[in-house]
């Protein structure tokens, strides 16, 4: 039992938390969103010669060879700066063909992904993150859970409230299951991108709490920090604790997709759950927190929020998780009857 | 990352496993709580006689120098097996440990056998009227006679002090030092004596786990002075250190049977597709499994870094709201067959409530972890 990531985890965390800093900083991603998702390229083309996208996917497809964890762990970093980049789509998009795809749909996509010479979208056909120019599109369908793979499909952008990624519908093109005949590899590759998506979270909310942190002992009223104040302490107790329960749950995500599959509809259900509602609360207690700077579009914790609020929507809300996990928990304790 | 047990933790919660099937705890008496406390101390008798007491204490004093992930797996496979904590838990967990620390040669030869196999009872004597989340505060106090320290004062939420031998008390000895968490000292206090009275405290449970204390000219000799005069508030925290990392485990897994049998109870009356039922249970459901996470993640990080990590403070605090947000759903859910007088639910809707405020109130806990973890300043 070793629940915390290895050295080399942890290596590649701060490695990606320097690049960013220095490449996507506020102002960056500011620029971006306010030009309405202007991704920045330079940005994409450093992660990509970096071999980010291909992170999960394996050295015979011009990947990494590494796992669902170090893509948790890039993924939060990427949620850590609010990122303007197809990253998430692209990259988990392809860590999911690489785990789940048939030998056909591996050769055919995932080259070109991990290069990120091309990129994928995820979601739904309602809410498609990416999808504008994409080559290949995850969808996950309800209610049978299966991923679909969709290619050729018509994308129409979709101006929301995050204006940090890009988001279109989806309608038309070729579908087929992620996999042999769709299925429980089909499950889970969907439970694959939950768990990327919950680890992004992770990191959005990381940000959130840290940039409360700093601002409520710098803020003065009454001649003190805000900070001092219980009513405010407990408020940032409670996105920590938000924070750590997103954290736990992502971090068992990552790990049953590669290490125990049986696992891993519980787990990616228990991140998404965690990951929907915590990364919700957590950057809307940033907002209050920074009291009326927090509600000006100049400050930048609403990035977080709204960030949160798409992440959330991807995941498909909590309830939908919590459901499942209350129909898995009927069945165990049905079956040890 | 790795969370699967190793050979050495899979081995060693095999032969627990074989053990508890070859010594099945049986069912503690119901309804009489001193039938009960008796029991709770066979059955640590016979956990020390099979070598399971106190498998976090190191070889030389009877225990198994189990690492934290292996004490962790003990409890969690002592709930699954319907056990409950040994009867001298305070003395496994605590007294023993700080006396490890802290104590003389002598002192730990006296003391530590007698704890192992529940002979001798140990009690905590910290918390007071006016001290309760604030410990410094103490007023108990110690005066030195001779070669004798006579203490006057009164301790309250004493569990078991019914049943204990020993006291840990920490009194005040220096009244007028320049900090208050200054002039304490810790001891070791035979309660069988004149001048130490014990009044059961009824609780809203209608049991009476805990106790007051009256402390009117009890004696305790200088030998049983642990780590030092004035030295009283270091070794406390040795004590309160220890409180709360194996208990997590037990903890969580009686939650998660908890739980189960409140799902099991909804399904048997068609409750479960009623999605608001379910998006109830699947939340508790989470919050169990994000505590077992999470302690797992604490474990690791003292195991890694020698201190817990800001996962540490958490758990307790999650603790006592799930088990609170469990039993209160289940009363909803069962309706007044759930708040029956003497029905199991009643009672664990009841208790439950306790569960915010014993071993540190969560509104102390976010203070420390606003403090301590998250480094905002205090109020002055």
């Amino acid at each position: 039992m070793h629940f915390d990531l290895t050295d080399d985890q942890k290596e590649i965390k701060r490695v990606a938390r320097e690049l960013l800093a220095a490449r996507s900083s506020w102002a960056r991603v500011r620029e971006a969103a306010e030009g309405g998702a202007r991704y920045d390229d330079a940005l994409w083309r450093e992660l990509c010669e970096l071999g980010w996208p291909g992170i999960a996917v394996g050295e015979e497809h011009g990947g990494q060879g590494l796992g669902a964890v170090e893509l948790a762990v890039l993924l939060e970093e990427l949620g850590y700066a609010c990122a303007a980049s197809p990253f998430l789509s692209t990259a988990a998009a392809a860590a999911a063909i690489e785990a789940c795809g048939s030998g056909a749909q591996r050769a055919r996509w995932l080259p070109a992904l991990a290069s990120g010479e091309t990129t994928a979208g995820i979601g739904t056909r309602a809410l498609c993150a990416d999808g504008v120019g994409a080559a290949v599109l995850v969808l996950l369908e309800r209610p049978s859970g299966e991923a679909m793979l969709v290619s050729g499909a018509e994308c129409a952008p979709l101006a929301t409230i995050d204006p940090t990624r890009r988001y279109a519908t989806v309608s038309g093109g070729d579908a087929e299951p992620l996999g042999d005949g769709g299925g429980a590899g089909a499950r889970a590759a969907a439970d694959r991108v939950r768990a990327a998506v919950a680890a992004e979270v992770v990191g959005v909310a990381q940000r959130a709490l840290e940039m409360t942190l700093a601002y409520v002992k710098e803020r003065r009223q009454f001649g003190v920090p805000v900070g001092a104040f219980q009513a405010v302490q407990n408020r940032c107790a409670q996105m920590l604790l938000d924070t750590e329960s997103a954290r736990s749950t992502a971090l068992f995500a990552a790990w049953a997709a590669d290490a125990a599959p049986e696992r891993l509809p519980e787990a990616a259900a228990l991140a998404a759950a965690a990951a929907a509602d915590g990364g919700r609360a957590v950057t809307a207690s940033a907002i209050q927190a920074h009291g009326g700077i927090g509600f000006t579009w100049e400050a930048d914790v609403h990035w977080l929020y709204k960030r949160a609020q798409l992440d959330a929507a991807l995941l498909g809300g909590a309830r939908q998780h919590r459901a499942r996990l209350a129909a898995l928990a009927a069945g165990r304790v049905a079956a040890s009857a | 990352m790795d969370l699967t047990f190793d050979a050495r933790e899979t081995a060693f919660r095999d032969e627990l496993r074989a053990w508890l099937a070859a010594n099945p705890p049986g069912t503690p008496p119901h309804g009489d709580e001193d039938a009960h406390y008796a029991w709770r101390r066979d059955w640590q008798r016979r956990l020390a006689e099979g070598g399971w007491a106190a498998v976090h204490w190191p070889a030389e004093h009877g225990g198994r120098g189990a690492t934290l992930t292996q004490s962790a797996i003990f409890y969690e496979e002592l709930a699954a097996a319907g056990a409950p904590l040994p009867a001298n838990v305070l003395g496994l967990l605590l007294a023993g440990p700080t006396i490890m620390t802290w104590g003389t040669q002598e002192q730990k030869e006296r003391h530590l056998v007698p704890i192992l196999t529940a002979e001798e009872i140990w009690c905590q004597g910290f918390s007071e009227p006016d001290a309760g989340s604030d410990l410094a505060a103490v007023k108990t106090r110690a005066v030195k006679d001779g070669d004798e320290w006579v203490i006057t004062g009164q301790k309250v939420w004493t569990s078991m002090a019914q049943y204990a031998k020993w006291c840990m008390l920490v009194a005040r000895t220096d009244p007028d030092a320049p900090k208050k968490h200054q002039g304490l000292t810790y001891f070791l206090m035979d309660m069988e004596q004149d001048g130490v009275e014990v009044v059961p405290l009824k609780q809203i449970t209608g049991e009476s786990e805990f106790n007051e204390l009256f402390l009117d000219g009890a004696r305790v000799p200088d030998a049983n002075v642990l780590g030092g005069v004035g030295n009283g508030w270091k070794v406390a925290l040795t004590t309160l250190m220890n409180e709360r990392s194996g208990l997590a485990f037990f903890l969580q897994v009686r939650m998660r049977q908890l739980l189960d049998q409140l799902v099991g109870e909804a399904s048997a009356r068609g409750l479960l597709d009623d999605p608001v039922v379910a998006d109830k249970l699947g939340e508790l459901h989470l919050r169990c499994e994000v505590l077992r996470l999470t302690a797992y993640r604490g474990l690791t990080a003292i195991e890694t870094y020698g201190q817990p990590g800001p996962e540490g403070s958490l758990t307790k605090w999650m603790w006592s709201d799930t088990n609170q947000a469990l039993t209160q759903l289940a009363a909803d859910l069962l309706g007044p067959e759930a708040l029956t007088d003497g029905a199991p639910w009643a009672f664990e809707l009841l208790r439950a409530r306790g569960n915010s405020i014993e071993g540190g109130t969560t509104e102390v806990l976010k203070n420390i972890v606003a403090e301590r973890v998250l480094g905002l300043p205090r109020l002055k």
